[in-house]
């Protein structure tokens, strides 16, 4: 067991650079807290820390040797072991098979395995990890937090020094995490070195010793927990320097109400949220990972109906019974964070990405047809309105880069003439001209074309830049509102969202 | 410049790989017509022609579900179960064929339906609810025909039967409903959101797409299909036979992805399907002329998919290589990177992305 220091580590990603000269170093009996905001590079780094991706450049030394795992097997291998969020295990398999799981061919000869065995020996895992059941249940059967334990057991069984936490208590209920903090707080009494990644700020001051902040992929800052006041880590994980400078003014119109919500409940994915968005307006939706911004917005755009609570649109109670009626009858439009897994048709062409929700309007009314010229004209238009870099309509967006794809994702809704347009995280994963680009498009369709945005972002730079008003959210709520963005300075609104964030509630926080 | 990108946007009918399945039927019916002194004789090119249409048939009615991201490994049983009630329309309520027909279309259609509500309902995978009805299809059939086939009027076997000018009417019927699935998936609404769902059914759910009723839609058109081919079947042999449908499933695969039809749905290729249909016959025909032992024949149509298969992801591979765009958008998706998993598309209701584990018993 010794000391696992990392040394200006790098990674770059076409495009991104998700990890930026990280230096740091984790000792044996620690709890070290890795937090930032949604891309702020924590997961890269702790996938570097076991070999699941290596660095551009950078050097990691542990126990005194170096330390440069090519596969996760090898960081095994060191003692250095991480725990998914997400739950990995065979269900059909017993608890001790899973423990066991890497380990089968130590307790079989001439491979038949001695279950006897390897049931007292997964057994004992087990009571380290104060995970109560038989060894030969079926892991099926456990709730999520005793396969947390479980998973933690596994790491425990592969003689790991150093255990990765990420995110471990976000299937957890609340006695289930607290119990996972006692294990916690027994491993690092037997010189374990935990390095856990959470959003929660509650769970973080509750367990860790040492907070390290990244953002953009730099490492901004190592303090003591008991000596970092919540507001300065709040400040630390979102306050970067002020952006660009806005674009220019938003004016909302003072009376036309294009979307209203009253009350609006749906199970898991918003709580009384009442809210309303003007024409002209750019309508800011703020919060940490998991807040409920992107799940209020899907309530909107009718993927699931509300449990109560009314939404209306240009004052008229609208019904929303499924995607097709906010987009159709409301002119209600959704651009998606996952641009890649539901937002684009990849191995589609541009035209086809662009012109899809226009189809049914421009096709001959009996022979069904879709005339080709009029799809592509109006297709080639709105293509170079948006500048989108490509060969020719017909490249397929996949050979796009992230910023062309974007503006084609955004560009469809345009088509279809959507008066409201919530946009989800619009710059993830695009360069920083296309972002400018990106932004300018965004601001233009609210201060130009009139029409009503719903901006979701989690890089406060952006958000501040483009609001006109600000929503905050967390835990499924609008905790609060920031007015007249335009008005105020870049800090002042940031230390507003901050304090409104770091508000204790005796709840946690995300 | 505008006009240019307009003039380009449309995929040109002979993509590369059209024009390397032509050349492959043209290379093969050479290699044919000069080892069997038959080939174009006319009755050679009658028989070849209606082989040939139906394996195209049934190769759209296999396409159709593949468009959408699954497939009909039912398709022969359909035809098969179809046949039966043909025969039973026929022999038993000596109903004629403008009302047989309908009705064994109409169950076709039926069949496929009750595949595509399984699925989407459900959320089962196709695979194992077709697999599933073909056995329940097979086992009706046989129980209730008890295996020996029914009596059909004379004048049915016309289509089946006849030609214009020396090529089957089976092929002229078939070219037909191919110029109109091509019609269909290239200018209609219905055929393009067909391989929108298939492309990505997420992304086309949030457009908008009701995507449940396109998978049930498209199994419900090859049940039709199934149950055409067992029509056309019946009148070329002259009587309803129940094993009809037994060999129809390897050939629609084999041929669909010869033709082309991305197995990972959204994408379908007509011309392709045409050439395929081609090239499987003068395959098979080949066979027969060079005195293959037939015992043989299924290692070779497993063969000949496996074949299509490997060279269409060998062609992806050197493709990817050869255009490192599409390789830098495979690059790990970093935004996703702190988001829970399977939050990252917010827990949409019913889809068929893989769940948690389900917690407890």
């Amino acid at each position: 067991m010794g000391l696992l220091s990392i040394s200006d580590i790098s990674k770059s990603f076409p495009g991104v650079k998700a990890v930026d000269k990280v230096s740091l170093a984790f000792r044996p009996g620690e709890i070290h807290a890795l937090m930032g905001e949604n891309g702020a590079g924590k997961s890269t780094l702790m996938k570097i820390m076991t070999g699941i991706y290596q660095a551009d450049s950078g050097t990691m030394f542990y126990d005194g040797r170096e330390y440069a795992p090519s596969s996760y097997r090898e960081s095994l291998a060191a003692g250095i072991d991480i725990v998914h969020q997400e739950i990995q295990v065979v269900p059909q398999a017993s608890v001790a098979e899973n423990i066991m799981l890497d380990k089968l061919g130590t307790f079989s000869r001439q491979g038949r395995i001695n279950w006897k065995q390897l049931n007292r020996a997964a057994g004992e895992y087990m009571e380290a990890v104060g995970l109560k059941v038989a060894p030969t249940q079926s892991v099926i059967s456990l709730s999520a937090g005793q396969k947390q334990l479980l998973q933690i057991a596994r790491a425990l069984s592969a003689r790991a020094a150093v255990i990765l936490l990420d995110e471990p208590t976000s299937s957890l209920s609340g006695h289930e995490a607290d119990n996972l903090f006692l294990l916690l707080a027994n491993l690092k009494r037997s010189n374990t070195t935990l390095i856990y990644v959470s959003h929660k700020l509650d769970e973080v001051y509750q367990v860790s010793d040492l907070i390290s902040v990244m953002r953009d992929g730099k490492l901004i800052g190592t303090r003591f927990t008991e000596e970092l006041p919540r507001s300065e880590l709040i400040r630390m994980m979102i306050g970067r320097e002020a952006g660009e400078q806005r674009i220019g003014q938003t004016r909302a119109h003072p009376n036309r109400v294009l979307l209203q919500t009253e009350n609006l409940t749906k199970k898991n994915k918003c709580k009384h949220a009442s809210f309303e968005l003007r024409e002209g307006e750019i309508l800011g939706f703020y919060g940490l990972v998991g807040s409920g911004r992107t799940e209020l917005a899907r309530v909107l755009i009718g993927e699931s109906r509300a449990d109560s609570g009314t939404i209306r649109v240009n004052g008229k109670k609208a019904v929303i019974r499924r995607i097709s009626d906010a987009l159709f009858r409301y002119r209600l439009g959704y651009v998606t964070e996952n641009r890649k897994e539901e937002g684009l048709f990849l191995d589609e062409t541009v035209l086809t990405n662009l012109t899809l929700l226009i189809w049914r309007k421009i096709r001959h009314p009996w022979s069904f047809y879709i005339p080709k010229n009029a799809e592509a004209k109006t297709g080639a238009e709105i293509a170079s309105a948006l500048s989108v870099k490509m060969r020719n309509l017909r490249t397929p967006v996949s050979t796009l880069s992230g910023g062309n794809q974007q503006k084609i994702s955004i560009g469809r809704w345009l088509l279809n003439d959507c008066n409201i347009l919530i946009v989800d995280e619009p710059t993830v994963g695009v360069d920083v001209g296309a972002k400018e680009q990106i932004h300018r498009l965004i601001w233009q369709l609210a201060a130009e074309k009139r029409k009503g945005i719903i901006l979701i972002s989690s890089d406060m730079a952006e958000i501040i830049r483009l609001s006109t008003r600000l929503l905050i959210f967390r835990n499924q709520e609008i905790i609060g509102e920031v007015k007249d963005l335009e008005e105020q300075s870049y800090e002042s609104v940031r230390d507003r969202i901050g304090d409104l964030l770091s508000k204790r509630n005796g709840d946690q926080l995300s | 410049m505008a006009k240019q990108i307009i003039r380009n946007a449309f995929k040109p009918v002979m993509t590369g790989r059209a024009v390397g399945l032509l050349i492959a039927t043209i290379l093969l019916s050479l290699l044919t017509a000069s080892v069997s002194h038959t080939f174009l004789s006319s009755y050679t090119v009658f028989v070849l022609s209606r082989q040939m249409a139906f394996s195209i048939l049934l190769a759209l009615a296999q396409a159709v579900c593949l468009v959408v991201g699954g497939m009909n490994m039912s398709v022969g049983a359909i035809g098969s179960m179809a046949t039966v009630i043909m025969g039973i329309c026929f022999q038993d309520f000596g109903l004629n064929p403008w009302l047989t027909v309908p009705l064994v279309l109409l169950f076709g259609l039926a069949a496929g339906l009750l595949n595509g509500l399984i699925i989407t309902k459900l959320r089962i995978n196709s695979f194992i609810v077709t697999l599933s009805t073909m056995f329940v299809f097979m086992g009706l059939r046989s129980g209730i025909s008890g295996g020996s086939p029914y009596t059909i009027p004379d004048d049915f076997g016309f289509i089946g039967q006849e030609s214009l000018f020396n090529v089957s009417w089976v092929f002229v019927l078939v070219i037909l409903i191919l110029a109109g699935a091509a019609y269909v998936f290239s200018s209609t609404v219905f055929g393009r959101q067909l391989l929108a769902t298939g492309g990505n059914e997420s992304a086309a759910r949030l457009c908008g797409i009701a995507t449940d009723q396109m998978i049930l839609w498209a199994h419900g058109i090859s049940g039709i299909l199934a149950g055409l081919a067992a029509v056309l079947w019946a009148s070329m042999i002259g009587s309803a036979a129940p094993e009809t449908g037994d060999t129809w499933l390897i050939g629609s695969f084999a041929v669909a992805i010869i033709g082309g039809t991305g197995l990972n749905g959204g994408s379908i290729s007509i011309p392709g399907i045409f050439l395929g249909g081609a090239i499987f016959i003068l395959i098979q025909n080949g066979l027969i002329d060079i005195k293959a032992n037939p015992y043989f024949a299924n290692s070779f149509l497993g063969g000949l998919i496996l074949l299509a298969i490997v060279l269409d992801r060998v062609r992806e591979i050197v493709s990817s290589k050869r255009n490192p765009g599409e390789e830098l958008n495979r690059a790990p998706v970093l935004e996703d990177a702190n988001r829970p998993p399977g939050t990252f598309a917010a827990p949409v209701e019913g889809t068929h992305r893989a769940r948690e584990i389900p917690k407890g018993n």
